[in-house]
């Protein structure tokens, strides 16, 4: 069997320690402040994610840009030249336009190199969701299987990973233009909380409205008990953009309803910060279908 | 010019040209976008793309003087340089254009036209989920166009000429179908780009410099930021802010000496009638935006000089949806409040009502302003918040006698009640029962506290009371008395049972409080209760100085 590489991109949210131990290589997008583009680095080498959303606190403005063609050309060229085949699973396409340019670039170069293999996943979300996916695709290649096997498995559960997220404002989300928001959701409305779910077509969707930010946290603890299934065999994924006071109450929230095999924590990376802004969290979980999709 | 055929270099100018245009119009471009992910920056991704296959063609020392090998370097660069789903769907339809013109030398009316059909094709391929509405469909309607009708043209210019003028009808039409496009009241972004690239290459055919006033489009409305007020203009209404008008003139020869004319003369007249003036001269063409009252004695005056491309007229005071001359559709549900205050009045239209009745504590208006304000609304379900105990009554006997619409009274008996129930309101749930039950949850839970000034001397509970001191109440019973407004709403609170475990705390101050005040309490919240989240909205009401909403 030859063997293959697996590509996320800046949008999946695992810790560089994670990436290392799985083999786990990503495509970076980038972000734009102040008019310089910099590699939008799951490392966070450059810069930390507090000095990250303190520039965004402060009221900097954050422009992300998707994996570029001459990135994917790069990456998919290095397996390639190792006589691999590469599994890209690349953030929501209702989100970026990542994963549609890998799609195109992969089937030219395949056109030109009939050897060549390349298969892009749509993940229909983003952060740990992604994240999830990139993961469990990484565990069952271990085990051996295919990269034929490992794709189509994919394809087949993206849709069981549930999102349920709040941000301290949805006024990066809707600057950034990721979220439908139902006009329950118009004009200035103090101390309302939006519960963010990736539909069913992976966009970003404002679902529903809570009073309080504690209170936000005890609606995600309850949405996550209602959809998932079997938790003791799985990990809670949370999500935060440097909040990690937050993140503990929510997974601790989480804990009083639900059994979980373990909790897995980190930072929101830059690309999906810099649309949801400081202070957002997101618990993500295995469970139902996703089945929702978003209207305005 | 006259152009049978398009060779490398004449399809490089072209290309060029066209690049230029798209270049001096990315603003307005960029500002059309609203699909799929309004972000702005349509114009930009889709110049960079031209612009990666533009520096391809200048970087590269192949012979191009031929249309294959033009375009195949262009179409590499283009899609190295895309950025943006804008990007690559225009990099993918210069691809199949490509594809198409392998072998070829030049391109002759026919060949061009079935390049553009296959660049569409590429360019739908390019997409998992293709939309209509969208720069495909200007892609796909052009280039079936050209099939059909390259038959009657041997002159690349008047094709050309032809081709823009298709792809223009074909970009009005796109907000038909796509209702994001429609809702933001814009073209789609992509195709404006696409034109502007074709109307470019157009320009180096005919030799014409490249303007830039051929695109006329509003920018749009963002969605989440029209929130003003719902308010109908009828025959009460006044009118505040005259009317926004636009058009674009064309100078005729007939009428005045073109070449000569000043724009100053028309900015002369206009500031006579109005402000917000803008006027701008490019050729024979003028395009005026003026706020004014007059919108009449404007146009009047202006066609004295020529005659109209376009002209828009809007009441400023009507939102752009609500036209006055429509008849309101029917609609499922709508939401009427009774509140005073300007700024109550106005805050309370942002967040969902359709109408306010003027009205609160001493002022209870009557059953025919509740049936007026329903008959206005034409709801199959209308919700009514009465926001006082002394009006509840008066709105209950309001609905039992209106059979046009289901009058739903939820029974709110404070301001505080009322924006609760606004705050969790949801209309878009399926069923009238779902959004009274998010709004009794809501009321279920929101601690109502007032600071006013009393009225007389009195003893209330054993609680002293001086003329003019503040005191602080709930729906009905005071809780605290102090010649200082900050106090009394202090005592006040630390009265409420479970102040502690609520999460936030609205404030409408009234006319006679000062965002001073404001501050005052409020850093005085934010040490005594950490966890309490506050803001505070300019209510305007005159009884109370504060109305809290405490949840």
């Amino acid at each position: 069997m030859k063997k293959y590489a697996i590509i996320a991109d800046s949008t999946s949210d695992l810790s560089t320690d994670l990436l290392k131990e799985y083999d786990i290589d990503y495509a970076r997008m980038g972000f734009v402040v102040d008019e310089q583009e910099h590699p939008a680095a799951l490392e966070w080498d450059e810069v930390s994610p507090a000095e990250y959303y303190n520039m965004m606190r402060a009221g900097k403005k954050i422009r992300t840009l998707q994996v570029s063609a001459e990135t994917f050309k790069e990456k998919f060229n290095e397996y390639l030249d190792k006589d691999m085949d590469i599994l890209y699973i690349g953030c929501s396409s209702a989100l970026s336009g990542s994963v549609n340019l890998g799609s195109i670039i992969a089937r030219d170069i395949m056109e030109t190199n009939p050897e060549a293999k390349i298969i892009c996943i749509d993940s229909l979300i983003s952060s740990l969701g992604q994240g999830h996916l990139v993961l469990t695709a990484a565990k069952m290649r271990r085990e051996g299987k295919t990269i034929e096997e490992v794709a189509e498995y994919i394809e087949s559960i993206k849709l069981t990973v549930n999102q349920f997220g709040t941000v301290e404002t949805m006024e990066y989300l809707k600057r950034a233009g990721r979220i439908k928001a139902s006009k329950a959701f118009f004009g200035n409305l103090f101390g309302i909380k939006p519960i963010i779910i990736s539909d069913v077509i992976g966009q970003n969707f404002a679902v529903k409205k809570v009073k309080g930010t504690y209170n936000s946290k005890l609606e995600i603890a309850r949405m996550v008990a209602d959809v998932v299934i079997n938790p003791e065999e799985q990990t809670l994924y949370i999500s935060h953009a440097d909040s990690i006071e937050d993140a503990h109450i929510l997974r601790d929230e989480i804990l009083k309803l639900v059994t979980f095999k373990d909790v897995y924590i980190n930072y929101i990376g830059p690309i999906v910060g810099a649309s949801t802004g400081p202070g957002t969290i997101i618990a993500y979980c295995v469970g139902k279908e996703v089945t929702i999709e978003g209207k305005e | 010019m006259q152009f049978a055929e398009i060779d490398g270099l004449l399809l490089k100018t072209m290309l060029t040209a066209g690049f230029v245009n798209l270049q001096k119009n990315i603003s307005v471009i960029d500002s059309l976008n609203v699909f799929p992910v309004p972000d702005g920056d349509t114009g930009t991704n889709m110049s960079l793309t031209l612009e990666g296959g533009l520096k391809a063609l200048s970087s590269s020392d192949m012979n191009t003087s031929d249309v294959d090998n033009c375009l195949q370097i262009f179409a590499r660069g283009s899609l190295m340089g895309a950025r943006g789903n804008s990007g690559v769907i225009l990099s993918q339809f210069i691809k199949g254009i490509a594809m198409f013109a392998k072998g070829l030398d030049t391109f002759s009316i026919e060949n061009f036209s079935a390049a553009l059909s296959s660049g569409t094709l590429k360019a739908y391929s390019a997409v998992i989920k293709p939309t209509e509405g969208t720069m495909l469909t200007v892609m796909r309607e052009t280039s079936s166009y050209a099939k059909e009708n390259h038959g009657k043209y041997n002159d690349f210019t008047l094709f050309f000429t032809e081709i823009v003028a298709v792809m223009k009808k074909s970009l009005q039409h796109t907000p038909e179908l796509l209702p994001v496009l429609k809702e933001a009241g814009v073209v789609d972004s992509g195709g404006a780009g696409l034109l502007c690239i074709f109307e470019g290459m157009l320009q180096a055919l005919t030799g014409d410099s490249v303007t830039d006033i051929t695109l006329e489009f509003d920018a749009p409305r963002r969605p989440g930021t029209i929130d003003s007020p719902n308010t109908t203009f009828n025959r009460y209404s006044v009118l505040e802010y005259g009317y926004c008008t636009e058009f674009i003139l064309q100078l005729m020869d007939a009428k005045v000496d073109i070449d000569n004319f000043e724009i100053k003369t028309i900015i002369g007249f206009l500031e006579t009638l109005g402000d917000s003036i803008v006027a701008i001269k490019d050729e024979d063409l003028i395009k005026v935006h003026v706020h004014t009252f007059n919108p009449g004695e404007v146009i009047n005056y202006c066609q004295r000089f020529g005659e109209f491309v376009t002209i828009k007229i809007e009441n400023m005071s009507v939102q752009h949806n609500e036209s006055s001359l429509d008849v309101k559709p029917r609609r499922k549900y709508a939401v009427v409040a009774v509140c005073s205050g300007d700024g109550l009045k106005d805050y309370f239209g942002s967040i969902g009502v359709d109408y306010v009745i003027d009205g609160g504590q001493t002022q209870n208006p009557p059953m025919e302003a509740f049936v007026k304000a329903y008959n206005s609304l034409n709801a199959e379900h209308i919700f009514v918040l009465p926001n006082n105990s002394n009006i509840l009554l008066v709105a209950l006997q309001s609905a039992e006698n209106y059979t046009d619409s289901v009058i739903h009274v939820v029974p709110t008996k404070s301001i505080a009640e009322g924006y609760s129930a606004l705050s969790m309101m949801d209309l878009t749930s399926d069923t009238a029962d779902e959004v009274i039950a998010d709004m009794l949850y809501a009321v279920s839970n929101v601690s109502t506290a007032l600071v006013t000034t009393a009225v007389r001397d009195t003893v209330y509970n054993g609680m002293e009371i001086k003329k003019d001191n503040y005191i602080g109440l709930d729906k009905d019973t005071i809780y605290s008395c102090s010649p200082n407004k900050i106090d009394a709403a202090i005592s006040l609170l630390s009265k409420i049972e479970d102040i502690e475990d609520k999460q936030v705390l609205t404030l409408f101050y009234g006319e006679n409080a000062t965002e001073e005040e404001v501050e005052q309490l409020f850093d005085h919240v934010n040490t005594a209760y950490p966890l309490m989240e506050t803001a505070a909205i300019y209510g305007g009401q005159n009884i109370y100085d504060f109305i809290m909403a405490i949840e």
